[in-house]
């Protein structure tokens, strides 16, 4: 599930491994350790879908993204059976009453997690493989976490949409390529659009054909069409998905592979924007990745005599993977670092929104 | 082409009707939690049950509420039931490219049976997936270059498995990818049984790792409160909830896994916005807990082993 190790002596990697854990840390391209490499990304660029973008990472990782949607009837509608509902008949007037009352604040029902459908291409990878399962279990974990996304799809009582991201990942997977295939789709939702509709309320839908009167799926704040769904309701950005690494006390952000093979610890981090502003960002799903250092080959070169079982007292200039786990408070300060006010989530979000 | 002789079933599976007992309007409402917020439910441990794996345990949760649902078999609570077999350390095969240290690999599997809906053979993303979590909860914790050239194979058999809701609630809307909250405390079990069935293989580990799950619940009248060890059909509505794998003797995390909005700021703004640490931490406390069984179990299975490595199995003795 890892990628491939990198060619690195023992010994070199025992030397960014120190000069990962100064304070202040020095890392190899001397970036500081929330500051990203330079990216390129383009939008809107498949026309056969509904919402697409492309983006390439600095160390020449590169992925595609498309939306597609399609309209498709609510299921399990038709054999709802007569006791499903019975408690809430039973329950009566309160009970229709809070029904009435959703039904004018959200406009609509509530969406399901399997109306997202997400599946990640890789090349040389078999689909069954760990890594494609877990990418994108994680992309799909992050999307319907926020339910913002997934209430948008409701068109009415009997039909919604359907979504599915296809992503594909055009270079060889040298680092874990969450971050990248996450931020793809993030532009790839922001930049699809759906047909408006031209059916009212229940009936079958139908269409305008007209690709210029097409709503976004994520309408920008100064352009909602109208003021019944205020901005706060609901996020109106997808959720990202950052790849945090920590070595010793310090923290990074978009680690390089070669910084990544020292990680004492991987974190995949799921930040989505607040529903209400200056509060920082909701975190939405947090999980932690196997560091590739332990299963690099010179993970092993040291511990075979057997008596020592830490790492960290290894040999002087021979670095080696550390066993155990990632201490509670660096844990915490991983969190906060991309969720607090004016963090890097924010500022990630904030670059984003720039190409919209 | 249909065939329009017959009166044929329905196209898709049906569910057995369940009737709304007639004795008080009280059974369609769900299950409620009785224990305190911080009490687990009781943890079955035994190890060595497989004989023909090197390594073996079995792992059960009793049902939440077992006096009560009883009688109807739509309000059934859930339990949890697992078993784990270890295969190894074994040879890697000539083929396999040299490896210095011990290959992991894990499988979690649904039997079948496990839930209400039927389970297929193969696995599928959502026990794929639960196998990820779980090999990186346990790779942390081998001291792997012990066994160069190596691997293990963790197989774990989910025998009944909880679910979202309980059975009176209509369809269940889960079966997608990504699974309900039930998956957390399966993958908390899974870390516990995991750990204990490794130690009856006599693989070597830094430090005993157990899960431990606890979740932010919505309760009808008081705000938002953590519980340890959540049952998904005993709580009206889950907001959020982390499992974690902990080694309490290096106060170290390998495996955390939350979902969910965690600040969640609901209808009352600021009054209930739950924060990660105290999630973590309470979710800690219960593998903690979970750690106080393990050990009662490798204890008892080290005196069995000790017992028949100095005067014979006690059987073949009393014969």
């Amino acid at each position: 599930m890892a990628p491939p190790p990198t060619p690195l002596s023992p010994s070199e990697l025992s030397y960014l491994h120190t000069s990962l854990s100064l304070h202040p840390p020095i890392r190899p391209d001397a970036r500081s350790p929330t500051s990203f490499r330079p990216l390129v990304a383009e939008t809107d660029l498949l026309p056969a879908a509904n919402g697409s973008a492309r983006l390439c990472f600095a160390d020449g990782t590169e992925a595609i993204a498309g939306v597609k949607a399609e309209v498709e009837k609510v299921q399990g509608l038709g054999n709802v059976r007569w006791y499903d509902n019975m408690d809430a008949e039973m329950g009566g007037i309160e009970e229709s009453e809070r029904d009435g009352e959703q039904e004018g604040e959200r406009g609509k029902g509530v969406g399901e997690d399997k109306w997202i459908e997400v599946t990640v291409d890789m090349p040389g990878q078999r689909d069954d493989d760990a890594m494609v399962v877990f990418l994108a279990q994680m992309i799909h974990e992050g999307l319907v976490a926020d339910g913002g996304l997934k209430n948008r799809l409701v068109i009415n009582a009997r039909w919604h949409w359907r979504l599915y991201i296809d992503i594909l990942l055009l270079s060889p997977p040298h680092t874990y390529p969450l971050p990248l295939l996450s931020l793809t789709t993030h532009l790839a939702l922001l930049s699809t659009r759906l047909p408006a509709p031209i059916s009212n309320h229940d009936e079958d839908p139908l269409f305008n054909d007209d690709w210029d009167a097409s709503s976004p799926l994520y309408p920008s704040s100064d352009t909602y069409p109208d003021a019944k769904t205020p901005p706060q309701s609901s996020p109106a950005r997808p959720p990202i998905t950052l790849l945090v690494i920590s070595v010793g006390d310090n923290v990074f952000f978009d680690a390089s592979r070669e910084e990544l093979a020292v990680a004492d610890a991987v974190l995949a981090v799921t930040v989505g924007a607040p529903s209400s502003p200056s509060t920082g960002l909701n975190l939405l799903a947090v999980r932690t990745i196997d560091p590739p250092s332990r299963l690099s080959a010179s993970a092993a070169e040291v511990g075979r005599a057997g008596a020592e079982i830490d790492a960290e007292g290894g040999k002087e200039g021979v670095w080696k993977a550390s066993k155990g786990g990632m201490k509670r408070r660096v844990l915490a300060r991983m969190v906060q670092m991309c969720v607090e006010g004016g963090g890097v989530g924010e500022e990630v979000l904030g670059g984003l929104g720039e190409f919209s | 082409m249909t065939d329009r002789r017959r009166i044929n079933g329905p196209l898709g599976g049906t569910a057995p009707p369940v009737f709304v007992s007639s004795l008080t309007s009280k059974t369609t409402s769900p299950a409620k939690r009785t224990r305190a917020p911080d009490e687990l439910r009781k943890i079955f441990l035994k190890t060595g049950l497989t004989p023909s794996a090197s390594g073996s345990a079995y792992f059960e949760l009793e049902p939440s509420t077992p006096t009560a649902a009883s009688e109807c078999l739509a309000s059934k609570a859930p339990a949890l039931k697992l078993t784990c077999t270890v295969h190894g350390p074994r040879p890697l095969p000539r083929s396999a490219p040299f490896s210095p240290q011990l290959l992991l690999s894990t499988r979690i599997k649904f039997a079948p049976f496990a839930a209400r809906q039927r389970r297929g053979y193969i696995p599928n993303v959502g026990e794929r997936d639960l196998a990820a979590h779980l090999e990186t909860a346990l790779r942390g914790v081998l001291i792997g270059e012990r066994w160069p050239k190596s691997g293990i194979d963790v197989v774990i058999t989910v025998l009944e498995g909880e679910e979202d809701n309980s059975w009176n609630k209509g369809q269940s809307g889960e079966s997608g990818r990504t699974g309900g909250w039930g998956m957390m405390s399966i993958l908390s079990g899974c870390i516990t049984v995991a750990s204990a069935a490794i130690i009856d293989a006599g693989i070597d580990c830094i430090d005993l790792v157990t899960g431990g799950v606890a979740a932010v619940v919505r309760q009808p009248t008081a705000p938002p409160q953590v519980f340890l060890d959540p049952c998904p059909s005993d709580h009206e509505e889950i907001f959020a909830a982390c499992v974690i794998g902990y080694l309490q003797t290096r106060d170290e995390i390998t495996e955390l896994w939350t979902k969910r909005s965690i600040m969640a700021s609901t209808d009352d703004n600021r009054a209930n916005t739950m924060e990660f640490e105290p999630l973590v931490d309470q979710a800690v406390e219960a593998a903690v807990a979970a750690r106080l069984v393990l050990i009662e179990a490798i204890k008892e299975s080290t005196e069995v082993k000790v017992q028949t490595s100095q005067f014979g199995h006690p059987k073949n003795a009393a014969s």
